[in-house]
């Protein structure tokens, strides 16, 4: 009861004295509110974009714990790690082995198999496009539509040569430019036009072996997928939603582009252009101009009018000139190419409406993906034993994940079902082994064709690819573009083929994605199914989410460490400042405490009463610094942190703005954080008071 | 008459550099209880000195101190404290108040070192106290809104309200003019009739010698004379 007394007078005292030092309190007052508001707001937001990260990273493609086998090589980064190439996450060879076991775990609500590699596709160029529209008019008898192309193909081919004769000047090789060139003039040549009255299957053939192959943009694309169970990875995955197309069919082979990705790689170039200038302008408020970046890019379009003008025939020509001659008056009789030029000149006033003009009038004369919905796809991919293999499957639609459909990390990675996974993989099954073999043996034995002539001079990878799904064909896919009506039902047969459930089941997966029914228990679940594994025999390891994101889990430690960092520097100041203010403000109350001593203060009680003032100016100010915090993050989580067009943010808020939240337990910190800098920056003036000796008391003179 | 306060053959030294300087060169003095003491002697004489070791506020570097037939030579600064707490008061010359608390706070606040009183009690005694010294109407005023006589006054009754049995006054009319000084020496005298407590003072002033008991002469830390006076 006394002591609460005591205490009491010794609290009236601390607030007496801080106000008599206003300054002082003011200072140290100030620090203690910006630190305190400091760790609400910094300890809220990183503990938002843990949370935000959290369920990006578990429902797009790690789920909550992911299981590999402990004889991987690489640690298992769902999102890629830094090292580019291929990883080696070991394997499981029966799936369901390791399943069954899994799923007896409790608080597991599902397993889904998982198999990441990165693949590449090739799409035929504009001359392929065009050889293989040749091909078809020429078969139609579209005499017309033969002139139009090979007009187009030697309106290429004189922007080739243009190209070239620059690059001979500079070549180390000359020597090869100069055949290169040869090429050309012979596409420049009426001669070799006039073959198509004679031959024009050999015509064909130097436009998509020779000419094409000269053309090199956009050719290739790497990607990366993940060969799953599809079925059981839509249901499983909450946020999974289809963009475009349909899904896989149950039991069916196909793949899913990450729509992102087909987006932004897969799309037409022009198209592409204007979305990202369209954006950063509409949705990003960001003008064009001032940004040397989006300048370059808007200059950068109307020079691409090439790509448009190749796909066009000639009705679809003339529409497209009465339509930009509607909406730009000026550019009327001029050719089309500088009218199509003059439409694609974008600046901030009117990309709204190109951009309109373009998919209202251009999109549909073009083909807006490289590869389209439905289309088949030859995925090539470096097996595990290093060869090179290639798979044929069709492209049923795009996917994304709900408010992660910006984010490149989520939506880089594509789908496959799992049984074509294998065979890309390279764990072919006995069936596609026995097929393989028979091809070789084929491939021995047989009479070279003029076709396979060419391939085995200039097919230099030939020898060391096994094309499993083209199997029976004595085509190789480097033409598979050039579609024989044959090829391609062969091949649709294939893809609707059906397999069964054990078929996905009792096979080869790399990880397996783990969904939990009670996400809190990560840890101790994640123990559970390790020890299940392990007294099984099964020498799998377990991890949680974000240890299995790999680099894009690092990112919450780094955030965590800087705002560590800056915590403790702010708190550093601070302490340092009042330390010293306390000593100042101790040395001038040398009679006051020695007058206390001596009347019987005990040297504890005027520990009591140093520590008490600091505590009591840091719970105040800590306090208010504490609801100031509390309210800015209200604040932010009423408007919302715009992640802005950068991707992590995306990913790291889990959609395109960040809704802060604080918790009880960030108010918490935050005071304790402050009591502690309070009575540690007060030890030493308080033990110093401490030591000040009663007899000061009688020697005090006014 | 017992005696309160017993000094035998006390040395002080004080260290100076590597010299050491004897404040105090063996001290024999007893006080007895309710006695109005008066140490005099010039600055420097060693009478701070020897009203430091008196007041327990200091310790003897040879001999030894009785307060209340308690050595101090054995005590350590917790124990010190409480029988400084408990035994004795003090007045300063420069009154010595905390100047953040008012005139109540000030005079309670040995009470709540000392503890066991309820509030009650606590307020009767501070009351009491401050209705002796006549500051009554000043209760809720601060240090700064007083005059220096009102602070001594002050002073006196956060001395007394312990009611120890010794109260240490250092030089207490030395910042105060002559006729406050007079009439604080006055209620000092008049307490020390009425209550018996017993009083030592350190002074230069006439006066306050001229109201004592006995007057202990100092000189270069030696007991010169002692003079006694009837009351």
């Amino acid at each position: 009861m006394q002591a609460v007394e005591l205490g009491r007078v010794l609290f009236e005292m601390s607030i007496r004295n801080l106000a008599s030092h206003k300054l002082k309190s003011a200072i140290v007052g100030s620090l203690m509110f910006f630190g305190t508001a400091l760790v609400v707001v910094g300890t809220s937001l990183v503990d938002t974009i843990e949370a935000s990260m959290a369920k990006s990273v578990t429902s797009s493609l790690a789920g909550h714990l992911q299981v590999y086998s402990s004889k991987a090589k690489d640690k298992l980064a769902i999102f890629g790690s830094m090292m580019m190439g291929k990883e080696d996450h070991g394997r499981m060879d029966d799936f369901a082995l390791i399943k069954d076991v899994i799923a007896k775990v409790p608080n597991v609500r599902a397993v889904v198999p998982m198999g990441i590699d990165i693949a590449t596709v090739t799409t035929g160029n504009e001359t392929d496009n065009l050889g293989t529209g040749l091909r078809a008019a020429h078969q139609k008898g579209d005499k017309a539509s033969v002139d139009v192309i090979v007009g187009q193909i030697r309106a290429m081919a004189e922007d080739l040569k243009k190209e070239l004769s620059q690059r001979l000047k500079i070549s180390a090789k000359p020597e090869e430019v100069q055949a290169n060139i040869a090429i050309v003039d012979r596409a420049l040549s009426d001669e070799l036009w006039a073959g198509l009255a004679t031959d024009p299957e050999s015509v064909f053939q130097f436009v998509e072996t020779k000419l094409a192959p000269m053309q090199s943009d956009g050719l290739l694309y790497y990607f990366r997928y993940v060969g799953t169970d599809v079925d059981r990875f839509k249901d499983n995955f909450e946020t999974f939603k289809m963009a475009k197309g349909e899904i896989v069919p149950p039991g069916k082979r196909g793949f899913l582009f990450a729509d992102k990705f087909y987006e932004d790689q897969i799309k037409h170039k022009v198209a592409r252009d204007l979305d990202k200038l369209h954006r950063e302008v509409t949705e990003y408020h960001r003008p064009i101009a001032g940004d040397p970046v989006l300048v370059s890019l808007s200059k950068q379009i109307p020079k691409q009018q090439r790509r448009i003008l190749v796909q066009l025939d000639r009705n679809e020509r003339a529409l497209l000139s009465q339509k930009i001659t509607a909406l730009l008056p000026d550019t009327a009789g001029k050719p089309l190419d500088q009218q199509l030029a003059a439409v694609l000149t974008v600046d901030d006033s009117n990309i709204v409406e190109r951009h309109e003009f373009f998919y209202d009038v251009i999109a549909p004369m073009v083909e807006l993906y490289q590869v389209k919905i439905g289309d088949m796809m030859t995925v090539r991919a470096f097996s595990q034993s290093g060869y090179l293999t290639a798979v044929n499957v069709k492209v049923y639609g795009t996917f994304s994940f709900e408010g992660l459909e910006r984010s490149v990390l989520a939506g880089s990675t594509s789908i496959m079902d799992m049984m074509t996974f294998r065979d890309l993989y390279g764990l072919m099954s006995a069936e596609k082994r026995a097929e393989v073999a028979a091809l070789k043996a084929k491939v021995g034995t047989k009479d070279l064709e003029r076709n396979d002539v060419e391939d085995a001079l200039f097919g230099g990878d030939d020898s060391g690819e096994a094309v499993a799904e083209v199997a029976a064909t004595d085509r190789f896919d480097e033409f598979a573009g050039v579609d024989l009506k044959g090829e391609r039902a062969r091949m649709e047969a294939l893809v609707g083929q059906a397999f069964d459930q054990a078929a996905i089941e009792h096979g080869v997966a790399l990880n397996a994605a783990i969904m939990l029914a009670d996400p809190t228990k990560l840890e101790e679940t994640r123990a559970e199914i390790q020890k299940a594994l392990t007294d099984a025999k099964l020498d799998m390891q377990v991890v949680d989410w974000l240890t299995a994101s790999g680099m894009i889990g690092q990112f919450i430690y780094v955030l965590r460490g800087v705002l560590a960092i800056a915590i403790f520097v702010i708190f550093l100041v601070t302490i340092v400042i009042i330390n010293n203010s306390m000593v100042m403000a101790t040395m001038d109350r040398v009679p006051e405490i020695g007058t206390m001593r001596a009347i019987g203060a005990q040297r504890s009680t005027v520990m009591i009463m140093v520590l008490t003032e600091t505590t009591v100016l840091g719970l105040l100010s800590g306090g208010l610094g504490a609801l100031a915090g509390a309210g800015i993050v209200s604040a932010l989580h009423a408007v919302g942190i715009p992640a802005g067009s950068a991707d992590i943010m995306v990913f790291l808020f889990a959609g395109p703005r960040l809704h802060p939240t604080f918790a009880a337990s960030n108010l918490l910190v935050a005071l304790l954080i402050i009591m502690v800098v309070s009575i540690v920056s007060t030890l030493y003036p308080a033990l110093m008071a401490s030591r000040i000796q009663p007899v000061v008391a009688m020697q005090a003179k006014e | 008459m017992a005696d309160i306060v017993r000094l035998d053959a006390v040395e002080k030294e004080y260290p100076l550099g590597k010299l050491s300087v004897k404040a105090l060169q063996g001290i024999d003095l007893t006080i007895g209880k309710g006695e109005f003491t008066t140490i005099a002697g010039p600055s420097g004489s060693g009478k701070t000195t020897l009203l430091n070791l008196i007041g327990c506020v200091d310790v003897p570097t040879r001999g030894e101190v009785h307060i209340a037939d308690r050595s101090t030579k054995t005590l350590d600064d917790n124990q010190l404290t409480q029988l400084r707490l408990s035994t004795i008061g003090f007045i300063f010359q420069s009154f010595n108040l905390i100047p953040v608390l008012t005139l109540f706070r000030n005079v309670e606040f040995p009470l709540l070192l000392q503890g066991g009183l309820t509030q009650g009690e606590r307020e009767r005694r501070v009351r009491e106290m401050v209705d002796k010294v006549g500051l009554t109407p000043q209760l809720g005023q601060r240090p700064y809104e007083l005059s220096g006589g009102q602070r001594q006054r002050t002073a006196i009754a956060r001395a007394l309200v312990t009611k120890p049995q010794i109260v240490l006054a250092d030089e207490p009319t030395a910042n105060l003019d002559s006729k406050t000084g007079g009439q604080i020496i006055e209620l000092m005298r008049e307490i020390n009739h009425r209550e018996k407590t017993t009083f030592i003072f350190s002074t230069h002033d006439q006066r306050v010698m001229d109201r004592a008991d006995r007057i202990v002469h100092i000189a270069d830390g030696r007991l010169e004379r002692t003079e006694k006076k009837s009351a």
